[in-house]
């Protein structure tokens, strides 16, 4: 037990100092990235081996004889998750959002502290110790507590009331509303009903179950299936499809999409908003080929309001391609993502 | 191919001579460490890899790599004639970002999988990709092992002119980096690297203060396309800066081993380690800091500083100074504004050499003024008159065209970049008119407006113009202002090496008090902004350009009293809160519990 407890313990030290190391810029911040599309569970994970590693510190201080009081165990704890929002999770979590995990939190560490009646009194003898003052030590400390708190809840309401400059937060909608229908070099295509030309078997035939059979495959790299390499001078229908859309996507697509389609590419760094990025699960993989097909024609100018049509310098594509060279397009951007457009049904 | 350097597309037979005299070399310089360039070490050829790994490699490298650079990796896949710099033509062997020396082959071990080692210079390349080109970073997407396959692909099926495991031919000899002790960044090894720079002949090139505008448009690689040399100022952009732009080791490597295929020669012969830190020191220190010297905070997402969208003005008493280094103007910080490609509507511009701008900003009772300083490695004025006129935003009809998709090597843009027409550089912004009556967050579409709510639009071009417009649309051609252009000031334009300051003031409201044509500023309100800039030399003329993101300007308030007031009443009541808590504590104690 003691052995398994000081395993723990350690790990809670050096993650501890791992952590205080990136805050204060000495440990690279990307010594342990955050992967994306495993975020949230390298988080979860992450969280669990710290509560893990404060339990094995917190046995072997008492074993020791050094018993961290409840209160302070709390209040540390507590303390921790903020720290950890604040500085290890990249893009940067708003205040508005920390605030409220910081409630959360708070919440969840009040009921550890007040489970039971034994424990409740343990939390809150160190503040009553202050209230009462017997000692001198405790009288220094309530006189200083007295002091502090009306200049810390003053200052910080003139920080808040002080004029800032901070950028206005608009939300957007990413996915707004299809349109019942499009119509795209003069011809009309029903969203509900029409199908991408080019997802086709060997007979020619719309076949979605034989084209999710030759798309990348997922996990780490998203490569190729074997044996179905666009690039196969023998490679006939979908996938010398997929590889013209290739062509297309790297001559037209790839400076804001990225050479690996998620958002990153050349000039995507300049753009708010910035460009959509097609691994994430949550965009083409839960919408369907002919919503992707309204988006790509229509580009940005053509969005409803909620989504900032002003903002958007998607282009609307029927303008630079053919309506074959969209279809081919969004054909490519499925099977390199390894995705599956959604159905209808 | 006469433009190929020796070791590019030699014959056999020179190649073999070559060989021999190296390995000649190398068995007199036994011993001899003198032979060597200081910091520099003799190294084994690393083994081949394994059938399985290039076979797995291949399969990596055509799903993500063939599209820029090619079944025969040639740099000719289909994304590449719109690229400049072009993709890698791997077939010659040469590569930029080594820690060998001049003309060698780079570091690849398949079996040397810890990033940052200084032993893996291509598996660097790919964790890290090429900032400030197409080459993205592979970490995170590609496994370490997947990126240890696709480079024993590379390396062994697509290098055709050279051999990674030829001992005859090949020698390495590796800058010892993880030994040699960085020199510190003193004032005094900063003030000899401003010295040294000038005697060993890097402005040439790299300009007088770095921008990189020096022998800006006579270069080529050695395949011939034209090539332009690193601005110092924007560190984040060097190809070798591996993530960590204010890196200086990243500088003393690219100094101490060349970078192959370009004029940009190794000093390792001719300069001292000692000398070789002075330098990279100067040149650290010329990258973009905040106001306290600190270096800019880089996001990690995109390798590009972090981008505040808020442009502050702030109030100033009396006249605003016309020089950017009056102490009104120190005082206020500047922000990064990132600039990218018009890649919406025709002509695009895939290829946008400003890609960022610096701008500042105050405001009086009359008048707000915008500094804007941005890099350019020429100042272009179009000869004689333009054939269109300043209203006309449609120009393909005049040879302005967006490049074509697939046009091979002659046709691309690294091909055409130093040939096109001149046009005027340009800077411009648009506000919307009557943002007042615009409920947020709607606005004007960032290119030149829309029918429904229309831009004020102020152009100023190098031929000294400064004009007011009207946008309605971005297929409108604007409308002239001329009794606003009366008021708008140009209060300074100068290009000094390798970069443009452009001031213009205009006033902050039309002769009226309203604001149905001519955008109104009001104090303490958040008003939407969007810049646009055109480089005369890489053809940008209407459409053709680089645009930001919608950004806010404010004219920042005084801070008003309440400010003042209310936290201190705040304060006093905590103090009254704590005195009630205190007595009742004491109350319940004595058992006098009410």
């Amino acid at each position: 037990m003691k052995a398994l407890m000081s395993v723990g313990a350690l790990i809670g030290v050096l993650g501890l100092l791992m952590l205080i190391g990136m805050i204060f810029g000495v440990v690279p911040s990307n010594t342990v990235r955050l992967v994306e599309g495993y975020m949230p569970m390298q988080v979860l994970s992450e969280l669990a081996i710290f509560v893990a590693g404060f339990a094995g510190l917190s046995y072997l201080a008492n074993s020791m004889g050094m018993t961290i009081p409840r209160f302070w165990q709390g209040v540390l704890f507590w303390a921790f998750i903020q720290t950890y929002l604040k500085f290890r999770i990249y893009p940067p979590i708003p205040f508005s959002v920390r605030a409220m995990y910081g409630v959360v939190s708070f919440v969840a560490v009040f009921m550890w502290v007040s489970a039971n009646e034994e424990d409740w009194k343990k939390f809150r003898q160190p503040i009553l110790n202050v209230l009462d003052a017997n000692t001198g030590f405790h009288k220094a400390l309530r006189t200083m507590y007295l002091i502090l708190l009306p200049i810390l809840i003053g200052g910080f309401s003139f920080m808040t009331m002080k004029p800032s400059v901070d950028e206005p937060i608009e939300l957007r909608t990413v996915h707004p509303a299809p349109p019942a229908s499009t119509k795209v070099h003069g011809k009309t295509y029903t969203l509900q009903t029409s199908q991408n030309p080019y997802r086709v078997n060997l007979e020619g035939k719309y076949d979605q179950a034989y084209s999710n059979k030759l798309i990348v495959e997922q996990g780490m790299g998203r490569l190729m299936a074997p044996n179905a390499n666009p690039w196969d001078d023998k490679a006939e229908g979908y996938l010398k499809y997929v590889r013209e859309g290739g062509e297309i996507f790297f001559q037209n697509c790839h400076f804001c999409h990225g050479d690996n389609l998620n958002g990153r590419g050349l000039h995507a760094f300049a753009f708010n908003p910035i460009p959509a990025n097609f691994t994430d699960p949550g965009t083409i993989a839960q919408l369907q080929e002919t919503f992707i097909f309204w988006r790509v024609a229509k580009g940005g100018i053509g969005l409803p309001n909620e989504g900032f049509p002003w903002a958007s310098v998607m282009p609307p594509w029927e303008q630079h391609l053919t309506t074959d060279e969209i279809w081919k397009v969004i054909l490519f951007e499925y099977w390199h993502t390894g995705y599956y457009p959604r159905t209808w049904d | 191919m006469s433009k190929f350097r020796m070791n590019a597309k030699a014959s056999p037979v020179i190649g073999v001579a070559i060989g021999a005299l190296l390995l000649s070399a190398s068995a007199v310089g036994i011993g001899h460490a003198a032979d060597l360039p200081e910091g520099f070490a003799k190294g084994e050829l690393a083994p081949a890899p394994p059938a399985e790994m290039i076979e797995a490699g291949k399969r990596v490298y055509f799903t993500k790599c063939v599209w820029c650079h090619g079944v025969d990796g040639a740099g000719d896949g289909p994304g590449a004639d719109r690229l400049w710099p072009r993709p890698r033509n791997f077939n010659q062997g040469t590569f930029k970002i080594r820690h060998t020396a001049s003309g060698e082959l780079p570091l690849f071990n398949y079996n040397e999988r810890t990033p940052d080692s200084g032993k893996n210079d291509l598996f660097d390349t790919v964790t890290h990709g090429l900032p400030g080109s197409a080459m993205p970073p592979w970490e995170g997407i590609l496994t370490e092992e997947q990126r240890s396959q696709v480079l024993s692909f590379v390396t062994t099926q697509l290098v055709k002119d050279r051999k990674f495991t030829d001992k005859q031919s090949e020698t390495q000899t590796i800058l010892q980096l993880g030994t040699i002790k960085p020199a510190e960044a003193t004032e005094d090894s900063v003030k000899k690297g401003a010295q040294l720079i000038v005697d060993k002949k890097c402005i040439e090139c790299h300009g007088v203060e770095g921008r990189g505008d020096g022998n800006a448009f006579n270069l080529k690689d050695d395949w011939g396309f034209s090539i332009q040399p690193a601005n110092w100022h924007k560190c984040w952009n060097f190809r070798g800066s591996r993530q960590d732009p204010y890196n200086v080791r990243n500088i003393f490597r690219t100094f101490s081993t060349g970078v192959n295929g370009t004029p940009m020669p190794s000093f390792a012969d001719s300069t001292s380690v000692e000398d070789r830190w002075n330098i990279a020191n100067f040149v650290n220190s010329l990258c973009e800091r905040d106001e306290e010297g600190k270096p800019l905070g880089i996001d990690p997402l995109t390798d590009k500083p972090k981008i505040n969208f808020v442009v502050p003005s702030m109030a100033v008493e009396g006249e605003i100074s016309s020089d950017p280094e009056n102490e009104m103007w120190k005082k206020q910080g500047r922000r990064y504004v990132a600039m990218g490609g018009q890649i919406t509507h025709k002509p695009r511009n895939f290829v946008n050499r400003i890609d960022d701008i610096w701008v500042k900003s105050l405001y009086n009772e009359k008048s707000v003024v915008y500094l804007i300083q941005w890099d350019d490695r020429t100042k272009s004025i179009a000869e004689g008159k333009l054939p269109w006129a300043p209203t006309q935003v449609n120009v393909e009809n005049f040879g302005v065209k967006e490049q074509a998709p697939k046009t091979g090597e002659e046709g691309s843009i690294a091909a055409a970049q130093n040939n096109y027409a001149v046009y005027n550089d340009a800077i411009a912004f648009q506000f919307p008119i009557k943002w007042q009556e615009i409920p947020a967050p709607f606005k004007p579409r960032y290119l030149f407006g829309d029918a429904k709510f229309n831009a004020d639009i102020l152009k100023w071009e190098a031929d000294g113009s400064l004009r007011s417009f009207k946008g309605t649309g971005w297929d409108q051609d604007f409308e002239e202002r001329d009794d606003f252009e009366e008021k708008v000031k140009l209060l300074k334009s100068e290009w000094k090496n390798g970069q443009w300051t452009v001031m213009i003031s205009r006033p902050l409201k039309g002769s009226k008090d309203d604001y149905d044509d001519y955008t109104r500023f009001d104090i303490g309100k958040y008003i939407p902004m969007v810049f646009f800039a055109w480089d005369g030399h890489n053809g940008d003329a209407g459409r053709k350009m680089a645009v930001s993101a919608f950004y806010y300007t404010i004219l920042q308030p005084p801070i008003p009293q309440e400010v003042y007031i209310y936290p201190a009443v705040i304060a006093v009541g905590v103090v009254f809160l704590e005195g009630w808590m205190l007595t009742r504590r004491s109350n319940k104690k004595k058992g006098k519990v009410l």
